[in-house]
C-alpha cells in the first residue's frame, strides 16, 4: 500500500483513494482503509487544501520497502532461481519481515547490485528511487526498435503475462502497427498483440543503431550505407562504385583466405578488402 | 560534295562491351595509339554512312568523371574541350543504376548524348523488363538497346547518333535533384561564374567546385579556365582565386559532406529512374555465375582449379610452342636453303651470304619460330579468360597472399602470363589501375621464367643433369615465383613506399567469350605488332651476333671479336661461377632467350652461326660441373629480359626511368640469388 501510494505520488504528485484502488486492484473501500492505516502510521499527511502527501518518515518507510523488494526479486532470480513472474509476489511477503541488519547483509551478498529482474533501479540505503526512464510503448510509433528497459511489477497478473509472452527488459521489440485500443509489436520473430493498458506499462528506449564497418559483417548479412570516411581518392572511389549513404549492401562471399570480400552493391558485385571496406559504416539490416 | 563529319566519342564502365561496339562499327579501320602524354590506350577508328564520315574515339572505362584517375581525366577532358560531335555513352542494363552515375555526369556536360543500353539480352534471360521509352524520357536524350556481341542495334544506334548530329532530333537531359541545400549553394556559385563571364558549363562548374575536384580546384587556383576548355572573357586569375576561397567556405557548410551528398543525390535520381524503367517479369532465380563461383572461390577447390587453369595454359602455350615452332622452323628453313643457293648462284661475296642468311635470316626466323606461337596462343587464352571473367576471380582468390609482399591479386594475373610470354606479362599489367602495382608488375614481370627460356632450359637440364633434369626444373619455377615476390616485396618497401591505393575489384557475370572478336583482337591487335617489334630488335642483334663472330675471316676463334669478348667478360663472372663463355652467350640470347643453346656453341668456339647444334650439347657437361650448371641456369632465367620484353615495358610506361628499372631489377635479383647459391654452394663443398 505504501509502495502503490508512493509510486502515486511520483507520477500524480498527490494521492487519492481511488488512484490506490486502481494501483493495488483493490475496492475502493479497502483501499480507504489502508490508507487510513497510512495516516496512523504517520506516512501520510493532509494538508491543508484536503491534498494528502506521503510524509517525509513515509518517503523513507516507502524507500525501504522498495529496496528490500527489488533486492528480494535480486536474490530470488539469481539464487533461488525462481521464474521471474512468480518472484513479485514471494519478494512482497518477504519485504515486510526484513530488519535493516538482513537487508544490507542481503545487498552486500548479492554485491551490491544497481538493477532489479525487471529493469528497475534498486535504490541505495537512504536514496530516492529514480522514475523509470523512457517512454511507455503505447507512445511509440510504427516501425520503431526498441529496446525494453522496465516492466512494471504490478499487477502481478498482467507482469506474469507479459514476461511469459517475452515482454522483459533487455529485449528488443519492434512496433509492427498501432491501432485505437491495442498494438501489435514483433518479438523475437513473433508478433504479439498488447492492450494499451498492458503497453502503458512496458517502458522501452529506442535501440541505437549503431554503424559498424562494412568489413566486419559476416558473409549473407545486409546492410545499409550510412557513412563513407576516408577523404580523398578512397572515398570518391567507393562512393562512385555505388557505396553512398543510404545504399544497400549484401555480403556475397569471402576470398578462399578470408580476404578481400565481396559485396553486392547497386546490383553489382565488387569485391574490397576488409580494410578498406572498414572506411564505409553500414547498418546492418536485419529482416525481410 | 564535300564531306560531312561526324566526331563520336565512346565512353561508358569498363566491362561493358564498349569495345565491341566499337570494333563492330569501324571493323579494320583503327588506329590504336596512347593518348598524348598518357600510357592509357587511345582507339581511333572512321565508318561511313549515308554520306557521313563518322570518327569515332574510344574513350577509356570509367566509373565515374571525377578526375581521380588518368581514365577519368582523359575521358571528361575529351568531352569537354576535345569538341565531339556527339558522346555515345554505351550502359550495361543488367547493372543500370551504377551506370547512370556515368551517365548523369556526362549529361552535365553535354546534351548531344544517344545511350546504348548493351547487354540487354542478358537482361532478358535475368528476368527482367526494362521500359526503354521511359528511360528515354526519363534521361532526356535518345536510348538505343543492343545486343553488340550480335550486333543488334547498331544500325540504329548509328542512326539516333546522325539524327542528334544534325540537330533534327533534339534532346532535353536530365537535370539531377541535388536537393535543396546542394542547388543553393550550385546557383549562388553559377551567379559568381556568370559574373566572371563562365556561361558555358557554368552549373558543372560549380558542382565541382563543390565536390573538391582536383583538376578544377588547380584551374581555378592557377586562374586559368582555358586549360579546361572553357571561356571566360572577363575572369582575372584574382577574381577566379577569390571564386575559389568563397567555395572552400561553401563547401564547409554542407553537412556532413558536399562530395558524399552530391553523389548521394545523383545515385538517389539514377535509383528513382531505375525505380521507373525496371520490371521484373520473372522471380528470381540462382544466377549460373552463382554457382560457379561458390566452386570457383572456394576454400578448397580454388586452388587446384586456378593449378589446373594455370598448367592448362601452359602446357598448351609449350606445346602449340612446339609444334607451331616446328612448322615455322620448317618453313625457315626451306627460305634460308632458297636464298643460298639463290645467292650462290648470283655469286654474292661470302660475307653478303654469311650475314644475310646465317645472321640476318637465321637469326631472325629463329626468333619469331620461337616466340611467335606461344605469343598467339597466349594472347588468345589472356583474352579468353579475360572475356569469361575468369581472371577477376584469380585475382580475388589470391589477393589475400598478394598483400603479404605489399600488392594485389591483380599482379599474379600478369605473373601467370608471364609464365608463357614475359611480353604479353607486362603487357597485361595494364588491367591494373593502381599506377604502383601497375609499374611493380611490369618489373617483376621478367623475373618470371617464360616458356621460351623454360624450353631451352630443359634442353639444357636434360644434358646437365640426366635424370634430375625434372626436379632441377621445376625448383627453378618456384625460384622465379620467389624471386618475382622477394622483388615486389623490395620495390613495395622502396620505391614506391607510401600508402596502398585502395582495392576496388569488379566481378562480372560470366560470359561466353567472343570467339571471332576475341581472336582477331588478340592476333591483329597485339600480336602482329609485337612480333614487328621482335623482329625489329631481332634482325640488327642476330646480324651483329654473326658479324662478331666471323670477322675477320679464317682467324682462330680466339681472335674473332666473340673470342675477344668471351675473354675480356670472364673477370666479371668469377664472384658467380660464371665463365666468359656464359656470360657472351647470355648477351647474345638478349634477343629471345631460346637461343641461348646455339649462343653458346658460338662462344665456345665450336660453331659460328646460331643453328641449333648438338655438339655443345655433348660437350657442356664435360666442362660444367652440378653447381656451376645449376648456377648458370639460375641466371639465364632471372638475368635480364629479352629485348622485346624491354620494347613492352617501354611501351606501357613511355619512361626510360623504368625501362632501365626493368632491366635493373632482374640483373639485381639473378646476381643476389645466383651469389647464395654459388657461395652457399661452395661452402657445402660443392664444386
Amino acid at each position: 500500500m505504501l509502495k502503490a501510494a508512493h509510486a502515486q505520488q511520483e507520477t500524480e504528485g498527490l494521492l487519492s483513494i481511488d488512484g490506490l484502488a486502481r494501483a493495488v486492484g483493490l475496492p475502493e473501500f479497502l483501499a480507504g482503509q489502508g490508507m487510513e492505516a497510512l495516516l496512523a502510521f504517520g506516512w501520510v499527511e493532509e494538508d491543508a487544501q484536503g491534498g494528502m502527501h506521503l510524509t517525509n518518515e513515509g518517503e523513507v518507510r516507502a524507500q525501504e520497502l522498495i529496496r528490500a523488494h527489488r533486492l528480494w526479486e535480486r536474490y530470488l532470480v539469481e539464487r533461488e532461481e525462481m521464474p521471474l513472474e512468480t518472484v513479485h509476489t514471494e519478494a512482497d511477503r518477504r519485504e515486510h519481515e526484513t530488519t535493516p541488519e538482513e537487508l544490507e547483509r542481503l545487498d552486500t551478498e548479492l554485491g551490491h547490485p544497481a538493477w532489479d529482474p525487471h529493469g528497475d533501479i534498486i535504490p541505495d540505503a537512504g536514496h530516492r528511487v529514480p522514475p523509470p526512464a523512457g517512454s511507455p510503448l503505447a507512445v511509440c510509433t510504427p516501425g520503431d526498435r526498441l529496446r525494453i528497459l522496465h516492466v512494471e511489477d504490478e499487477p502481478p497478473a498482467l507482469f506474469a503475462q507479459l514476461v511469459a509472452m517475452g515482454l522483459k527488459p533487455g529485449v528488443e521489440v519492434e512496433v509492427v502497427e498501432r491501432q485505437p485500443g491495442h498494438l501489435r509489436v514483433k518479438v523475437d520473430e513473433g508478433i504479439l498483440s498488447l492492450a494499451a493498458a498492458a503497453a502503458e506499462r512496458i517502458h522501452a528506449v529506442p535501440v541505437p543503431i549503431l554503424p559498424v564497418p562494412l568489413g566486419e559483417l559476416p558473409v549473407g548479412s545486409r546492410a545499409r550505407v550510412a557513412e563513407v570516411k576516408g577523404g580523398g581518392k578512397h572515398q570518391r572511389r567507393m562512393l562512385d562504385m555505388g557505396l553512398v549513404p543510404g545504399a544497400e549492401v549484401t555480403v556475397i562471399r569471402t576470398a578462399p583466405l578470408g580476404n578481400p570480400v565481396e559485396y553486392r552493391v547497386k546490383g553489382t558485385a565488387i569485391a574490397l578488402r576488409r580494410s578498406d571496406a572498414d572506411t564505409v559504416l553500414v547498418e546492418e539490416v536485419r529482416n525481410g | 560534295m564535300d564531306r560531312k563529319m561526324i566526331t563520336v566519342g565512346v565512353a561508358g564502365n569498363p566491362n561493358v562491351g564498349k569495345s565491341v561496339i566499337f570494333n563492330a562499327l569501324t571493323g579494320s579501320r583503327q588506329h590504336v595509339g596512347n593518348w598524348p602524354g598518357k600510357t592509357v590506350e587511345r582507339a581511333e577508328g572512321v565508318f561511313h554512312y549515308q554520306g557521313w564520315e563518322i570518327r569515332m574515339v574510344d574513350l577509356p572505362g570509367t566509373y565515374s568523371l571525377a578526375a581521380q584517375s588518368p581514365e577519368e581525366v582523359i575521358a571528361r577532358d575529351y568531352i569537354v574541350s576535345g569538341a565531339p560531335d556527339v558522346v555515345i555513352n554505351i550502359v550495361d542494363a543488367t547493372s543500370l543504376e551504377r551506370n547512370l552515375n556515368l551517365t548523369l555526369q556526362i549529361l552535365e556536360l553535354t546534351d548531344r548524348v544517344v545511350i546504348a543500353l548493351n547487354l540487354m539480352d542478358e537482361v532478358e534471360r535475368g528476368g527482367w523488363e526494362i521500359d526503354v521509352k521511359a528511360l528515354e524520357e526519363a534521361l532526356g536524350v535518345p536510348v538505343v538497346p543492343t545486343v553488340a556481341t550480335e550486333g543488334e542495334g547498331l544500325s540504329e544506334l548509328v542512326e539516333a547518333l546522325v539524327e542528334v548530329a544534325e540537330g533534327c532530333r533534339q534532346t532535353h537531359p536530365a537535370s539531377v535533384d541535388y536537393g535543396l541545400t546542394v542547388k543553393g549553394y550550385v546557383q549562388s556559385l553559377q551567379a559568381d561564374l556568370n559574373r566572371l563571364g563562365v556561361e558555358e558549363r557554368s552549373r558543372w562548374v560549380a558542382l565541382k567546385l563543390l565536390e573538391d575536384d582536383p583538376e578544377i580546384v588547380e584551374a581555378f587556383k592557377q586562374g586559368d579556365l582555358a586549360a579546361l576548355g572553357l571561356a571566360a572573357p572577363s575572369a582575372s586569375p584574382e577574381a577566379l582565386q577569390a571564386l575559389l576561397r568563397r567555395t572552400v567556405r561553401l563547401r564547409e557548410e554542407i553537412r556532413p559532406d558536399a562530395k558524399v551528398e552530391i553523389v548521394r543525390h545523383r545515385y538517389e535520381f539514377a535509383d528513382s529512374v531505375v525505380r521507373r524503367v525496371i520490371h521484373r517479369l520473372r522471380p528470381e532465380e540462382e544466377s549460373s555465375t552463382e554457382w560457379i563461383d561458390r566452386i570457383v572461390t572456394h576454400k578448397v577447390w580454388s586452388w587446384p582449379i586456378m593449378l589446373a587453369m594455370l598448367t592448362i595454359v601452359f602446357w598448351i602455350t609449350v606445346k602449340g610452342g612446339e609444334i607451331g615452332g616446328g612448322w615455322l622452323e620448317a618453313g625457315f628453313s626451306w627460305l634460308i636453303r632458297a636464298a643460298r643457293t639463290w645467292l650462290v648462284s648470283v655469286q654474292a661475296p661470302w660475307w653478303v651470304i654469311g650475314a644475310l642468311v646465317d645472321g640476318f635470316m637465321m637469326g631472325t626466323g629463329t626468333v619469331i619460330a620461337a616466340m611467335l606461337p606461344p605469343m598467339i596462343i597466349l594472347f588468345i587464352a589472356f583474352a579468353l579468360l579475360e572475356d569469361l571473367g575468369l581472371l577477376p576471380r584469380v585475382a580475388f582468390n589470391l589477393d589475400r597472399p598478394m598483400q603479404t609482399v605489399g600488392s594485389q591479386g591483380k599482379q599474379v594475373i600478369t605473373w601467370g602470363m608471364s609464365f608463357g610470354c614475359n611480353v604479353t606479362g607486362v603487357m597485361a599489367s595494364r588491367i591494373i589501375e593502381n599506377k604502383k602495382v601497375r609499374l611493380a608488375s611490369i618489373l617483376t614481370s621478367p623475373l618470371i621464367i617464360c616458356s621460351g627460356s623454360y624450353g631451352a632450359g630443359v634442353a639444357l637440364a636434360i644434358v646437365l643433369f640426366g635424370e634430375g633434369a625434372l626436379p632441377v626444373m621445376l625448383s627453378l619455377v618456384f625460384l622465379s615465383l620467389g624471386a618475382a615476390s622477394l622483388a615486389t616485396l623490395g620495390l613495395n618497401k622502396t620505391v614506391f613506399r607510401g600508402e596502398p591505393g585502395s582495392f576496388v575489384l569488379e566481378m562480372p557475370p560470366y560470359r561466353k567469350p567472343q570467339f571471332g572478336q576475341v581472336i582477331w583482337r588478340a592476333l591483329v591487335d597485339r600480336v602482329a605488332l609485337t612480333m614487328w617489334r621482335a623482329v625489329e630488335f631481332a634482325a640488327p642483334a642476330t646480324l651483329l651476333i654473326w658479324v662478331l663472330g666471323n670477322i675477320p675471316r679464317g682467324v682462330p676463334f680466339e681472335q674473332t671479336a666473340i673470342g675477344w669478348l668471351v675473354h675480356g667478360l670472364a673477370p666479371l663472372g668469377q664472384l658467380w661461377g660464371l665463365s666468359g663463355e656464359m656470360l657472351t652467350a647470355l648477351l647474345f640470347a638478349l634477343p629471345a632467350k631460346e637461343i641461348i643453346v646455339p649462343a653458346l656453341a658460338m662462344t665456345y668456339g665450336l660453331q659460328t652461326t646460331l643453328v641449333e647444334s648438338e655438339q655443345v650439347l655433348a660437350y657442356l657437361p664435360r666442362v660444367w660441373t652440378p653447381l656451376i650448371s645449376y648456377t648458370f641456369l639460375v641466371f639465364f632465367m632471372l638475368y635480364f629480359p629479352c629485348l622485346v620484353t624491354v620494347w613492352a615495358t617501354w611501351k606501357e610506361t613511355r619512361s626510360l626511368k623504368w625501362t632501365l628499372m626493368g632491366l635493373a631489377v632482374p640483373l639485381v635479383m639473378a646476381a643476389l640469388i645466383t651469389f647464395v647459391i654459388y657461395r652457399g654452394g661452395r661452402l657445402l663443398g660443392f664444386a
